[in-house]
Formats: C-alpha cells, sequence, structure tokens
C-alpha cells in the first residue's frame, strides 16, 4: 500500500491538495459567513431596494453613487466536486456558496460606503457578476468569481 | 408601505447538502460509469473473440512474438505435428498451421500466443521427463487455441488498458499501472478454461498414443515441489490438485487405458543437452 501510493507521487499530490483545498476551502468559508451575518446585523436598518423611488422636493439632501465589489476564488475541492458534475449534470452546488458570498459581500461593501457617508437608503440597486479565469475548470487555471454592486445612495433632510 | 428591517430566516440560495457527501455521490456514480463501461466492454469482447478476424489475431501474433523471444525447434515442431494430425475431421483447428518455438527462458511454463503459436521455455523442457509429458503440455496450448482463451484472456486485458488511457491519457501512470497489470501475455487462465484445455488435451493424447499415460505427470510433480519459489506454470495455469483429481476420474470414466510412458527421443535429448547443458 505504502509502495504503491510512493510510486504514484501524482495521487499524493492530488490526495495532499484536495485534503488541503477541503480543509482550508471550509474554514474561511464558515469564517467569511460568520463575518457576513455580522455586518448584516449591523446594517439591518440601511434599507436597499432595487425599486427607483420617487420623494417629494426637498426630502433629499444628496444623492450619489455607491458601489462595492469582492472576488471570490475556488478551492481544489470545490474544482473537483465540479468536475465531477460537468459528467453527471444537475446543480453545481460546490459554486453555490462562492456565488452567495460574493453578491453578499458586494453588497455589504456597499452599504458601509453608504453608511459612512451618512446615506439613509440605497435605491436602484444593481447586480453584477463576472468570472475572473475564464476555464476554471481547467488545469492550472485558477478559477474565482467577481460580484459588484452599485446603487444610489440618498441622504435624507431631517 | 412600511419599512421593517430585517433578515431572512435562512439562505436559499445555497445548498443544504454537505460537500463531502455530494464526494461520496459523484464518486459513486462514477464509480458505477466505470463498472458499466468496464462490464459493456467485456462483454462486447467476449463476443468478439469468436469473431476476431484472422489478420487482427496475425498482427497480434506478431505483437506477442515480439514480447517472447525464442526460436524454431525441429523436434518440437515434430512433437506438435504428430498431435495436429490427429485432429478430429470437425476440429476447428483443422486447416491451421501450428508452431511451437523454444525460448531459453529458466521458467518452467509454456503459452499459447496469438497466430498460432505455442511458446515452450527451457525451463519445461528440463522437466519433462517422457513423450507423453511433452504431448499432453502441446495438447493443452492446443486446447487453448481450439476454445480460444489466448484471445480471450488478452482481449479483456486490452480493454482495460484502453478504458484507463481514455480516462487518464496513454501517458499517465493510472494506465500504465493498468496495463502493467492487466495487459500480460501469461495472466492466469479460469478453472473453467484449464479443466476444458485440459479434458481437450487428454482426448489428444489418447487419439495420437492409443492411451492416457503421463496425462498428469507434470503437474504431480510441480505440486510436489511446492517451494520457496512456486513454478510460473503453476502461477499462469492454476489449481494443479483439482485438475490432477479431474484427469484422473475423466481417465477412469472413459476407460482410458494406461501403459508405458515413452522416454524422450534422442533428438529431443540432444537439444536438451544443448540448451541446458545436461543430458
Amino acid at each position: 500500500m505504502v509502495e504503491f501510493f510512493l510510486q504514484s507521487p501524482d495521487l499524493v499530490i492530488f490526495l495532499v491538495l484536495l485534503t488541503l483545498g477541503y480543509a482550508a476551502g471550509s474554514l474561511a468559508e464558515k469564517r467569511h459567513y460568520r463575518s457576513i451575518e455580522k455586518r448584516e446585523r449591523e446594517l439591518v436598518r440601511l434599507a436597499v431596494v432595487t425599486a427607483e423611488g420617487s420623494f417629494p422636493p426637498g426630502r433629499v439632501r444628496q444623492a450619489f453613487l455607491v458601489s462595492g465589489s469582492t472576488v471570490v476564488s475556488i478551492d481544489y475541492f470545490k474544482r473537483l466536486l465540479a468536475i465531477l458534475r460537468n459528467i453527471f449534470g444537475g446543480r453545481v452546488k460546490a459554486y453555490e456558496s462562492l456565488v452567495d458570498r460574493a453578491r453578499r459581500e458586494a453588497i455589504l461593501r456597499m452599504k458601509a460606503e453608504a453608511h459612512q457617508r451618512g446615506a439613509g437608503m440605497i435605491l436602484n440597486l444593481r447586480l453584477e457578476t463576472a468570472t475572473i479565469g475564464r476555464n476554471a475548470n481547467r488545469k492550472k487555471q485558477v478559477g474565482s468569481v467577481e460580484a459588484i454592486a452599485y446603487g444610489t445612495a440618498v441622504v435624507f433632510n431631517k | 408601505m412600511k419599512f421593517t428591517p430585517r433578515l431572512p430566516d435562512e439562505n436559499v440560495n445555497v445548498s443544504k447538502t454537505h460537500p463531502l457527501a455530494e464526494l461520496a455521490w459523484l464518486l459513486g456514480g462514477l464509480l458505477l460509469l466505470c463498472l458499466l463501461v468496464f462490464g459493456g466492454l467485456g462483454l462486447a469482447v467476449d463476443l468478439t473473440v469468436d469473431h476476431l478476424p484472422p489478420r487482427v489475431e496475425g498482427w497480434l501474433g506478431d505483437y506477442a512474438r515480439r514480447q517472447f523471444p525464442a526460436r524454431e525447434a525441429a523436434p518440437l515442431q515434430r512433437r506438435l505435428d504428430a498431435l495436429t494430425a490427429v485432429l478430429p475431421p470437425d476440429s476447428p483447428l483443422r486447416g491451421r498451421i501450428f508452431r511451437v518455438r523454444l525460448s531459453s527462458d529458466p521458467q518452467v511454463n509454456a503459452v499459447a500466443l496469438p497466430g498460432n503459436t505455442i511458446v515452450i521455455f527451457s525451463g519445461l523442457l528440463d522437466e519433462v521427463t517422457s513423450e507423453n509429458e511433452l504431448s499432453m503440455v502441446l495438447a493443452h496450448e492446443l486446447g487453448h487455441f481450439a476454445h480460444r482463451d489466448h484471445l480471450r484472456q488478452l482481449g479483456r486485458g486490452l480493454v482495460i488498458t484502453a478504458v484507463a488511457a481514455l480516462l487518464f491519457g496513454e501517458r499517465s501512470g493510472v494506465t500504465e499501472l493498468a496495463s502493467d497489470l492487466f495487459l500480460t501475455w501469461q495472466a492466469s487462465y479460469s478453472r473453467r478454461q484449464e479443466a476444458a484445455a485440459d479434458a481437450y488435451a487428454l482426448e489428444l493424447l489418447v487419439a495420437c498414443y492409443g492411451q492416457a499415460a503421463g496425462a498428469t505427470d507434470l503437474f504431480v510433480r510441480l505440486a510436489a515441489k511446492k517451494g520457496p519459489r512456486p513454478s510460473r506454470l503453476l502461477a499462469s495455469h492454476p489449481y494443479p490438485e483439482k485438475r490432477i483429481e479431474v484427469l484422473r476420474q475423466l481417465i477412469e470414466q472413459r476407460g482410458y487405458p494406461v501403459a508405458e510412458r515413452i522416454p524422450l527421443g534422442d533428438d529431443l535429448r540432444r537439444l536438451l543437452a544443448k540448451e541446458v547443458g545436461k543430458e
């Protein structure tokens, strides 16, 4: 058994990367979600809507663009799951949490900027995603997802 | 409409499945897929072995002869020709020209190769003590030809190697491992294949000599000699005790006479002396 592993260094490297990818990836994801949930609770009072909104004259003191963006990378383990998914089809569950984290983090960064500048509300929220590293499932390619959130922050007159 | 700031109770955008559970499912599916492909191709080979064109078998034979460097040996060829001369008229082997070659390899073994070639290793020649014994070995290999076992066995190995090459690439370690493990010219025959070849050989032996002496001699001797280094013949032709038993039963059932063994002819003795340096 040991001899078999010694004779196939490729397999050993693969297994090490897989274990490392799973351990590090899970840890990073857990920490990120804890941080996201904490900041979401803190900023829950700042309303974000996708509607355009219209206000009576004199109600709005200032309006400006706010944006937040984030890039989240896949890990070795998630990539293996996605490659296997490519054989059978179906939901790529391994990537769902990546996109979810990227979107929520982007919105949070946007909200943080708006909050810092004293906005009471963000209107017209738009979300966009982009992939960085086009062939994420190919060898020697790092796949990651970028999410960008932008909207119009409004500061109301007291 | 009043705005009530609150967070959603649960995240609907991420599946609840544990990643390791998903991995187990996907790997299980992949394994099932491999097994299906493996089984399906194995079945296809079993079917096509019976219809393999002579041209393809010829090509395989050329390839096989390169794996087993051996030379012609007239005394052995004479024994084989004597056996093929008494083949039953309806035998599938009728009309095919069989060649026997001698390899200087000291292992105690004989192999049936594609392209109607039998290779006898000098180690086996050294063990043989009578004409009858040698004929039994040759007839046994002829039995494998008659049942096309030599192709069947090779076909499975080829399928596994082909599947590995498709999945992992031709130069990968996995493919090398698969071909090392499975694409072997001396893989074990199954118990059923061995029993069938034995029965075939016994019939041919009786047809040639009119009696069944020497049918079990070589195996009795090799089975008794089980030392620290088991013979290659037993490795590729397993179950010796069982086979001796079955052969004895067959001889008894069919009432084959058992008379004297014929000692090795002078031409074979000379060949042996030249080959292994002993009289």
